[in-house]
């Protein structure tokens, strides 16, 4: 079971072990929902959303520092 | 899965701790234009036959700013006009600028794009590669407001909006306190006025909307929008504000409401205490109006050999 993570340009296949939300994704990557809007399959979604067997996830950074 | 608490259907798009909402897509949208509506009559910020000019970089900010004021131009309440400032940041201005050109034509809005070397003789890369420089957000600041007013007044305005939010304001409140800067403190506002005729009143539509819920209406509503940070952003005391409450937004979600609140209420108290009615005269370099000899600008101008 894997699925397709996307940020800006860099696309990466991961491994799916188990239950997996975007919160779990965010917080492994050290990002904050704070500062990213996630796409699951071209679709906005919330923090509680499960990722799922074939999914295409999408962090588009909106807040940057400066 | 979790339903819309406004109109029961799926997919939800935002949960929002401070009200308890959770959205989808169509009713974040309409509640998004809703407040923005709100704060527009509640400040008096536009009145009807009003030119207003958008400083329009192609961000998030102010492409939502020109997209919900374009309402106001269906309705035949207000003319609307742009201009983008061209900092000269080589590959960080280019797609901003590009962005926002695409924008004002879809929307048939006059546009112009004003770069710091047309207006100067010299842009933010070649400054940032002198010593002794003030550091880039100095320079940002002062010329591009330099430009805005400019432009305001080629374009005939009667206002110019911009795209500060919720955070930005919140940002400023606390930095300027907590730096005893109560000359500045004076300053924030939902509209920036000046008894000099030269200075075209400024007005925020979105200082009530958080930072995170713009990019999150501009995705929803599948606008282009410029997504990058600045080349020569740096760690700032205003980061470090924001970080702070940021970290405090996430146990006390209704902080930075709470702030801005709590600080209209007491701003004109602020003001009369320490306000000064500038004398403007015009600068002797460029005309533009300026309290002392030279402009800011003009005087960073000098500053650089320029």
């Amino acid at each position: 079971m894997s699925f397709t993570l996307k940020i800006k340009d860099k696309v990466e296949e991961r491994e799916l072990d188990g239950e997996l939300t975007i919160k779990d994704l965010l917080d492994d990557l050290e990002l904050s929902s704070e500062t990213v809007v996630s796409k699951k399959n071209g679709e906005i979604v919330i923090d509680e959303e499960k990722i799922e067997d074939g999914d295409e996830i999408e962090f588009i950074q909106i807040i940057y520092g400066g | 899965m979790e339903s819309c608490t406004k109109c029961g259907k799926p997919n939800v798009i935002i949960k929002r701790p401070a009200s308890g909402q959770a959205l989808c897509k169509d009713c974040f949208i309409e509640s998004i234009e809703k407040k923005v509506k709100q704060t527009i009559k509640k400040e008096n910020f536009l009145e009807k036959g009003d030119k207003v000019l958008v400083a329009l970089s192609g961000g998030k900010d102010s492409v939502v700013t020109l997209e919900i004021l374009n309402s106001y131009v269906e309705r035949h309440i207000i003319e609307l006009c742009a201009v983008t400032i061209d900092e000269g940041i080589a590959g960080y201005r280019e797609e901003g600028v590009e962005i926002a050109k695409a924008h004002a034509k879809r929307l048939g809005i006059p546009h112009k794009v004003v770069s710091f070397k047309e207006s100067f003789g010299i842009d933010l890369d070649e400054i940032m590669k002198m010593e002794n420089h003030r550091g880039s957000c100095t320079y940002c600041g002062v010329f591009r407001r330099w430009i805005i007013n400019r432009a305001a007044r080629e374009f005939g305005a009667t206002k110019i909006a911009t795209g500060h939010n919720l955070d930005d304001e919140a940002q400023a409140i606390l930095m300027n306190y907590l730096e005893g800067n109560t000359e500045n403190l004076a300053k924030i506002g939902p509209k920036t006025e000046s008894n000099s005729e030269l200075f075209t009143v400024k007005i925020k539509p979105l200082r009530e909307i958080p930072e995170k819920e713009i990019g999150l209406y501009a995705l929803a509503k599948g606008l282009d929008i410029h997504l990058a940070g600045c080349p020569y952003a740096q760690q700032s005391f205003r980061m470090e504000i924001s970080n702070i409450l940021k970290e405090l937004s996430k146990d006390h979600p209704t902080i930075m409401y709470s702030t801005l609140r709590g600080f209209d209420k007491i701003s004109p108290a602020i003001r009369k205490q320490v306000a000064h009615d500038y004398e403007f005269d015009r600068c002797e370099r460029c005309g533009e109006p300026s309290s002392n000899r030279l402009c800011r600008a003009c005087t960073f101008l000098e500053e650089l050999g320029h």
